[in-house]
């Protein structure tokens, strides 16, 4: 008679430990909410900063600000090109 | 006894009925008011606007992209002494007084104050600390090369509904591609109003709209509009444009007209300012129509390169009306590659009498004359040509010339490029390929829009082109050590059933290399003031852009 007893003392305290367990973890997961805001914040902040320095970066690259970067620095436009057309001759019969 | 049981037995089957239909009631009848009901006690659902798509040049540059900007709102409940915060917000924000003054005497949880605020200007309004004053982000366009190609990027603006709507160019065309999908995010709160962890949408990630990469050169585009805007002032025209296209795959490299507008200020500009002119605005092409005419004459046999011109020694009288020459000079026994060469309207009306209202109609039609060219931006317009019976003696003369006939310029470039392209017409795109979301790049393929004329007749025409551009009226500007084929042109404005002698079209088109095209040119000025005429006003623009753009290709002169 004592073996049944036994057994469902372990079956019951396994159940009790278990819900525990499910107890706790559901508890832990739920108020990971509050790290997920961070988080979302944090990705958002960093997705923010992107786009900015992003929009920097085309603004300086643009050809519009180069032109008038060089025009200010001094540089003008080549108004001739050299461009060879004919081939020199090796030897020319005197 | 009996009838006691069974009294309370029925009563017992009565109270269950009730309260099975009770239950039918609260969980069939209103079932979804009631899932609805708990929903809104711990799940907020959010709009995601989706991110409009880029617009990127040939080199990958997006001339159109999205920043963050923030848009200022007030709770008007929240606002206690309501004279004072108008003052004091509205010189904070640049707003009129008497419009945050009306947004916060409404009876409303929510009302906006001013949109487009940048970073700096948010971290200013939020260190003010006014109660029930709030930001939201939200993106806007911007444009990093400030207006250039505006009328062919077009703008975004709002629709009825007050959400982001594409007009005019590429965002009116191709508005639903850029736009994306909106998605609706959905998360769980516990009891004190905390977020809970679960998986997110799954169709967030698609929210971003697609982006598309241009056949646009933005270097070619960058030396089109340098050029053009200093052309339209120095020869104080009205209107300026250029269209610049590769007539092998009708790829469009640029594509300009001057006065503009800019993109991310269009509402400071008059709306007639939005139209992209080079295929909205129809015109009378004058003298650069003359190619096509004699492509037509050329390849349907009725005339050939030396032909003579019998009536080219004077004026010609047709239909009570006196034609004559631009110049009123005429030459006798002139042949075909001279009447290009002289832009002589007599040896045009030769011409076109020899080939006929029935073969000119056909021609046209094959060039693609009166109908749309099917470009892909928003806002393209054509004239049908008139049939048959419609045409009087005269007109089958001015048609001849280029006078009388109404297309756009988008039109003439297009039907001018089958002469570059061996006789072959291409369907113009400005858009080269759509990259999703997903990173897949769905490529628009070159298409032929068919053959005008044949392959010999279009190398016997360049030929004729490159002597007009070699000992023309526009050969003193034309580039030393390269072949170069086009034509110029000075087209009448008609003004109430007259041509006014003062105001003029002037204009100049062409090809190079004329063996080897790269690209064909086509060059306006509406009504220019310091010269009327097309070779003193584009063909000087003209040669400008083609040799900068020779020496962008790294093309070098191969001789005459």
């Amino acid at each position: 008679m004592k073996k049944p007893i036994f057994i469902l003392t372990i079956m019951v305290v396994t159940i009790i430990a278990l819900s525990a367990v499910r107890v706790v973890i559901s508890n832990s997961i739920s108020t990971s909410g509050i790290a997920l805001d961070k988080i979302d914040q944090a990705l958002s902040f960093y997705k923010t900063q992107n786009i900015i320095l992003r929009e920097r970066l085309l603004s300086i690259t643009s050809l519009e600000h180069i032109s008038s970067r060089a025009s200010e620095m001094g540089f003008v436009e080549s108004k001739s090109s050299i461009s060879l057309n004919k081939p020199l001759p090796l030897a020319i019969k005197q | 006894m009996i009838w006691r049981y069974r009294l309370i037995l029925i009563l017992l089957m009565l109270a269950f009925a009730a309260i099975l239909l009770r239950l039918f009631y609260w969980q069939v009848v209103r079932s979804s008011d009631l899932s609805l009901l708990g929903q809104t006690q711990y799940e907020r659902s959010l709009q995601i606007t989706p991110e409009r798509g880029d617009i990127k040049t040939s080199d990958n540059f997006p001339v159109v992209t999205n920043k963050i900007s923030y848009l200022a709102f007030v709770n008007p409940k929240q606002i206690k002494d309501k004279k004072k915060t108008s003052i004091f917000l509205s010189s904070k924000l640049g707003v009129k007084e008497a419009l945050v003054s009306s947004q916060l005497s409404l009876d409303k949880f929510w009302v906006p104050l001013k949109t487009g605020l940048s970073v700096k200007e948010k971290e200013e309004i939020e260190n003010l600390n006014v109660p029930g004053v709030g930001l939201e982000e939200t993106y806007t366009r911007f444009y990093p090369e400030a207006s250039l190609s505006a009328h062919l990027l077009g703008f975004v603006g709002k629709d009825d509904l007050g959400k982001d709507k594409g007009y005019f160019g590429l965002e009116g065309y191709y508005d639903r591609l850029l736009r994306g999908k909106e998605s609706i995010r959905t998360q769980i709160f516990d009891a004190l109003g905390r977020p809970i962890l679960q998986e997110t949408s799954s169709n967030i990630k698609n929210s971003k709209g697609n982006s598309l990469l241009l056949n646009i050169d933005r270097t070619v585009q960058f030396i089109v509009e340098r050029h053009l805007k200093e052309g339209v002032e120095k020869y104080n025209a009205s209107e300026g444009m250029v269209g610049v296209m590769d007539p092998k795959t009708g790829n469009i490299l640029a594509l300009a007209s001057f006065p503009s507008f800019s993109p991310s200020n269009y509402r400071q500009y008059n709306e007639d300012l939005y139209k992209n002119p080079f295929i909205s605005n129809l015109y009378e092409p004058g003298s650069t129509f003359k190619p096509l005419i004699m492509s037509a004459a050329l390849d349907g046999g009725v005339v050939a390169p030396q032909t003579k011109c019998n009536i080219c020694d004077k004026p010609v009288s047709i239909g009570g009306y006196e034609l004559h020459t631009w110049n009123d000079k005429y030459y006798k026994n002139t042949n075909m590659v001279e009447v290009i060469q002289h832009s002589d309207n007599i040896g045009m009306v030769f011409v076109g009498q020899r080939l006929g209202i029935d073969k000119m109609l056909s021609y046209l039609g094959k060039f693609g004359i009166g109908s749309l060219t099917g470009i892909d931006l928003q806002g393209e317009v054509s004239q049908s040509v008139p049939q048959k019976n419609v045409w009087y003696a005269v007109d089958i003369a001015t048609r001849a010339f280029g006078q009388g006939i109404s297309i756009t310029p988008i039109e003439l470039l297009v039907a001018f490029s089958s002469i570059a392209n061996k006789g072959t017409r291409m369907e113009p795109h400005v858009v080269n390929s759509v990259e999703t979301q997903d990173g897949q790049i769905l490529k628009i393929a070159p298409r032929e829009s068919g053959r005008v004329i044949s392959e010999k007749t279009a190398k016997v025409m360049t030929e004729i082109l490159v002597n007009a551009v070699n000992k023309g009226e526009a050969a003193w500007v034309r580039l030393k050590g390269y072949r170069i084929a086009g034509k110029t042109g000075t087209a009448s404005i008609p003004i109430k059933g007259h041509y006014d002698p003062e105001k003029t079209v002037a204009s100049f088109i062409g090809f190079a290399p004329a063996d080897n095209p790269k690209f064909v040119m086509l060059v306006i000025f509406d009504k220019p003031t310091t010269s009327i005429y097309g070779s003193e006003t584009a063909a000087p623009v003209f040669f400008k852009i083609a040799k900068e753009i020779l020496l962008y290709y790294g093309i070098p002169p191969a001789g005459e």
